[in-house]
């Protein structure tokens, strides 16, 4: 409660910054959760504002484990989840396609929508685990971070998560 | 079954060596590879993060003031309008005008705040604030009054013919058509009437027509002969004195065509008349213009004899 030291959150550029390393993550996340873009916008504002508000009691290295509580508890009250829309990228960096046969390249395209399907079907626990880890390179002990458990549950909804997916895209194969 | 995350090992690459080569050797491992490889290519649907950051900053310089957005929000309502209403009750009580009015044919007595005592003369009206009288003792007046003015600073008698400022005194003010009359009874009077100032000491009374000071005789009585109902006129025409009777009789004379007004009519007429007896007062002005009255009902024409 350190009134007269205006530095850490409460320093416009800090806040600034903080805010580029960390927003497109957090709404990312809530997106998984929501699966409704409006929803994890207005979200991610609620959170960085709680944050400004109480900037003053906020130490930097804590902000980030607030920014996601709030985010967490916000999502509390919002159960209503709607189709979680992922694209693919559109630069296919593993690929030469012009290299491959266009039998593979049909089966690839099913594969793709497949997939997508499946993670439709997850659970929102298992869904924004997995796709923190592959969409936005989260390490499981960051996710653990943000999802505010620990390293080995993470594992556990990563694995699951896989074993569903495989169920889900070799049933109707 | 319940720990078993090798899946999520072999996501993160932490698989050893044996352990990989015997999950690439299950059938599912296709699956799991295409799996992981296609997942990498997902995006989210992105947002436009500058337009977020405002909103935030919007947000936070409102969330700077948090005292200021807890207050109930009909809070600095009823306070505006609580000032507004105070605002309006003293505009209007330091601008209220008090009017008094005396109309033809009657007097009316009344009371100033310091209990200066006023009368006004039939068909006259006196205008005056209540607020802050002590220190602004001013008064408007249109027609006749007479004074008895309390002890203290000046007291102003503002008429549209002069202004007349008095220290604790007894006066009479005449302003009517054009012509000012003042009398002294007691104290100092002052009269102002643009071009020049006199000062009046008891006894002397000093008129203006039109700007013209006509050079009155003082006069002898202690109040203004009109309270007694004797009025006393100095140096007036006919056209003044008609109009009093008028006033103070409430009826309409009329003066007849033929009369010639420049020769007979202009005559100045200085003396008292009678204003409980309208015939006793004609009897007395009728002669010395030669004419004649002839009434009907609340008319009374005069014509040439």
């Amino acid at each position: 409660m350190k009134q007269d030291n205006p530095a850490g959150i409460c320093e416009e550029l800090t806040f600034s910054g903080f805010f580029r390393s960390h927003a497109k993550a957090l709404r990312n996340f809530l997106y998984y959760k929501f699966g409704n873009e409006e929803q994890a916008d207005e979200a991610t504002q609620e959170a960085f504002i709680k944050l400004w508000e109480n900037c003053a009691n906020v130490p930097p290295e804590k902000a980030k484990s607030f920014l996601y509580t709030v985010a967490n508890n916000t999502t509390l009250n919002h159960i209503a989840h709607k189709k979680v829309v992922l694209e693919y990228s559109k630069k296919n960096v593993n690929h030469d396609t012009n290299n491959q046969s266009p039998e593979f390249l049909m089966e690839e395209e099913q594969f793709k929508v497949k997939l997508q399907n499946a993670i439709e079907n997850l659970s929102e626990a298992q869904r924004s685990a997995f796709l923190l880890h592959r969409i936005d390179g989260k390490k499981y002990h960051e996710i653990a971070e943000i999802l505010g458990i620990g390293v080995k549950a993470v594992e556990k909804r990563i694995h699951g998560a896989l074993l569903q997916l495989r169920k889900d895209i070799d049933t109707f194969r | 079954m319940n720990e078993d995350v090798t899946l999520a090992k072999w996501l993160n690459d932490e698989m050893n060596d044996r352990e990989l080569k015997d999950f690439m050797a299950q059938p599912e491992y296709a699956t799991y590879n295409k799996i992981k490889e296609l997942s990498g290519q997902l995006t989210v649907p992105q947002a436009d993060m500058d337009a977020l950051y405002q909103n935030i900053t919007r947000n936070r310089n409102k969330a700077n003031q948090p005292k200021v957005r807890k207050l109930n929000p009909w809070m600095p309502r009823v306070a505006a309008i609580l000032v507004l209403a105070l605002g309006i009750t003293f505009f209007l009580y330091t601008t209220k005008t008090t009017t008094q009015l005396a109309a033809a044919g009657e007097r009316d007595t009344f009371l100033l705040p310091d209990n200066s005592e006023v009368v006004l003369n039939a068909g006259s009206e006196a205008e005056y604030k209540e607020f802050n009288w002590s220190s602004n003792r001013k008064l408007e007046l249109n027609g006749e009054a007479y004074f008895k003015v309390a002890k203290g600073k000046t007291f102003d008698v503002v008429t549209p013919l002069g202004t007349v400022t008095v220290v604790g005194t007894q006066f009479n003010v005449k302003a009517r058509n054009g012509r000012l009359d003042v009398t002294c009874f007691e104290g100092k009077v002052k009269v102002t009437n643009g071009k020049e100032t006199v000062f009046l000491t008891p006894g002397k009374t000093v008129a203006y027509e039109n700007g013209k000071n006509l050079n009155l005789a003082d006069i002898t009585t202690h109040k203004p002969g009109w309270l007694n109902h004797e009025t006393y006129f100095g140096k007036v025409r006919l056209q003044e004195i008609i109009s009093e009777l008028e006033r103070q009789y409430k009826v309409t004379i009329n003066l007849d065509a033929e009369v010639n007004p420049d020769a007979e009519v202009k005559k100045r007429f200085s003396g008292t008349i009678p204003m409980n007896n309208i015939d006793t007062a004609l009897d007395q002005i009728l002669p010395i213009y030669h004419l004649q009255a002839k009434k009907e009902g609340n008319t009374i024409t005069l014509s040439a004899e």
